[in-house]
């Protein structure tokens, strides 16, 4: 169970070809990922979280460089690496139950099975009663968890999470922190969490990966030396430490 | 480059907005103005007596001209009077014939309109989902959807063994095209972000096609149903009146040639609200199949 979703990126350039020039966003990047180990993506608008994150989840493939899941490189997307994607992307036909039993429907768990699963990750996102809403019904907030809970009752091995929480008030966003590291906890998922907010990444990950724009790719790696178990709060002194070193590391 | 998954075609979209924009649902009026009479409130009993009086005035004029055989560019002794039409109707209504022609006309539809989206849909999605089907079929479809249905007539007749299976034909020819181009629009519009939704939860090819790409299509469908429905009718006419035997087409015709002016109307009339029900019938069931668009 431990060794599922070790995620290996290796030299890695990512960009767009538009006509015959090829933009390159991301250059010679490589990350290791361990498995069950939670990183956090931060760096400014456009410097290629989102780019990196479909590139980890298959539906980008490298200019030069491999990404490997477990050892194998990852050719398409599939259903070990779940992706909440920064855009909204429930499916408009389904309702908000069709869309979250989906994966598991996917993978060829029953009826009865997908919908018990769906259920728990409804209640999970406290979506419960609007399990019939279709998408177009519930607020800009309300899909992104219904994306989340969809996201999650796939029970991938790697999850990739694109500013998930972004649109949340802040009861709702740290309510659904702490689901996501009890998830995190109980079910040693590899999480990447891409998020614009210091507080967020040093609150859930163990690490803090901060991307330069300039240079395209890693320009430092805080470790927060969070463990699998430890309570959710360090000290305040301790994350106002790590804090500020981020800060000055983003403006730098 | 980055390469996607799932190839999106972003070619043009002109040579079949044209057939989108003209869409034919007058049973709607009809329907809105019978629902209106049930809310009229003080301000809207206009919107209810004005189009009734637009009409009377129509008919006293129809009437008076054709009772005056008044000759002003129109011929109007040829004419019918409405009361002439009222009268046809009444001896038509009660006779077989009229039923049966109503019955072969809606069988012939049926069918044909059948068969139509059957086919219009799968090539419309085969054409939309796939480089390679999409390569073979394409040509073909720009060949053939320039050429109206009523000029396969003559073809048709010398195909088929039989006139019936002829005018079947032909109905389907008006009825597929607009079927399989506003298909073939709406897979294209397919957003990539569903597709890779739904690629991340573990669905396959398959899954895609029918989780996504076809429901994501079905507005789209409906659409070309709906103006699939009248060039179906349009096609029938044709095919009834050159070479049927029954349908309502048929009657129209020979009313005309057995010097029954006044069923001709009949026959038109009949047509009208046959076309208008059938249209008005995809209308609700769009309605009903689509909830989440609302
Ligand atoms: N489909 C695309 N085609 C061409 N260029 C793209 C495409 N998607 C993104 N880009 C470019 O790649 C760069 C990185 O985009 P990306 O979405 O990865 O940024 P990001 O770090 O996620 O930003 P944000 O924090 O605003 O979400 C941007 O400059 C953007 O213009
Ligand atoms: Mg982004």
């Amino acid at each position: 169970m431990e060794d599922i979703g070790h995620i290996e990126i290796q030299h890695v350039c990512l960009g767009y070809k538009s006509g015959l020039d090829t933009r390159t966003v991301i250059k010679d990047l490589s990350l290791t990922l361990g498995a069950g180990s939670f990183t956090s993506l931060i760096g400014s608008s456009g410097c290629g979280k989102s780019t990196l994150l479909n590139a980890i989840g298959g539906h980008y493939k490298p200019l030069s460089g491999s990404i490997l899941l477990d050892g194998v490189e990852i050719k398409t997307p599939s259903a070990d690496l779940g992706i909440v994607f920064q855009q909204h992307t429930l499916f408009p036909w389904k309702t908000v139950k069709e869309n979250v039993r989906f994966g598991p429907m996917r993978r060829g768990a029953g009826r009865v099975v997908s919908d018990k699963l769906a259920d728990e990750y409804i209640e999970l996102v406290g979506l419960s009663g609007y399990e019939n809403y279709y998408p177009k019904m519930l607020s800009g907030g309300m899909q992104h968890r219904a994306e989340i809970a969809r996201a999650l009752a796939n029970k991938p091995a790697v999850l990739l999470m694109d500013e998930p929480f972004g649109a949340l008030d802040a009861q709702m966003r740290v309510s659904l922190q702490d689901s996501l590291l009890s998830i995190w906890q109980n079910t040693h998922v590899t999480i990447v969490f891409v998020t614009h907010d210091v507080d967020e990444a040093i609150r859930l990950s163990q690490r803090v990966v901060i991307i330069s724009q300039r240079s395209g790719s890693i320009s430092s790696i805080i470790e927060t030396n969070k463990t699998h178990n430890e309570s959710i709060e360090r000290s305040a002194e301790r994350t106002h430490e790590l804090k500020s070193r981020c800060l000055t590391l983003l403006s730098a | 480059m980055i390469a996607s998954d799932h190839e999106q075609d972003h070619k043009p979209q002109t040579f079949n907005d044209h057939v989108m924009k003209t869409s034919s649902f007058s049973v709607n009026y009809w329907l809105d103005y019978i629902v209106r009479l049930f809310y009229i409130g003080k301000h809207s009993v206009r919107i209810f007596v004005i189009p009734l009086l637009s009409i009377m005035v129509g008919l006293l004029a129809w009437q008076g001209l054709t009772q005056t055989h008044a000759d002003i560019i129109l011929d109007f002794s040829n004419i019918p009077s409405p009361l002439h039409v009222y009268k046809s109707f009444l001896n038509v209504v009660v006779t077989k014939t009229y039923w049966k022609d109503i019955y072969w006309s809606l069988y012939r539809i049926a069918l044909a309109f059948t068969i139509g989206s059957l086919v219009g849909v799968t090539v419309g999605v085969a054409l939309g989902y796939s480089a390679i089907l999409r390569l073979i079929i394409a040509p073909y479809i720009e060949i053939m959807r320039p050429i109206p249905a009523i000029a396969w007539v003559p073809m048709s007749i010398l195909m088929w063994p039989t006139t019936e299976q002829s005018i079947v034909f032909i109905t389907f020819l008006g009825a597929v095209f607009p079927i399989v181009l506003n298909t073939w629009d709406g897979v294209k519009r397919v957003p990539i972000e569903l597709v890779k939704a739904a690629r991340s939860l573990g669905a396959n090819r398959i899954s895609v096609l029918f989780h996504v790409v076809i429901p994501y299509a079905i507005p789209n469908i409906t659409v070309g149903m709906a103006l699939g429905m009248g060039a179906a009718w349009f096609a029938l006419l044709a095919g009834e009146m050159i070479s049927g035997r029954y349908g309502i087409g048929y009657f129209t015709w020979e009313s005309y040639e057995l010097i029954q002016y006044g069923n001709i109307i009949v026959g038109m009339l009949t047509i009208g609200i046959l076309s208008s029900i059938t249209s008005g019938a995809i209308y609700l069931i769009k309605r009903k199949i689509v909830p989440w668009s609302e």
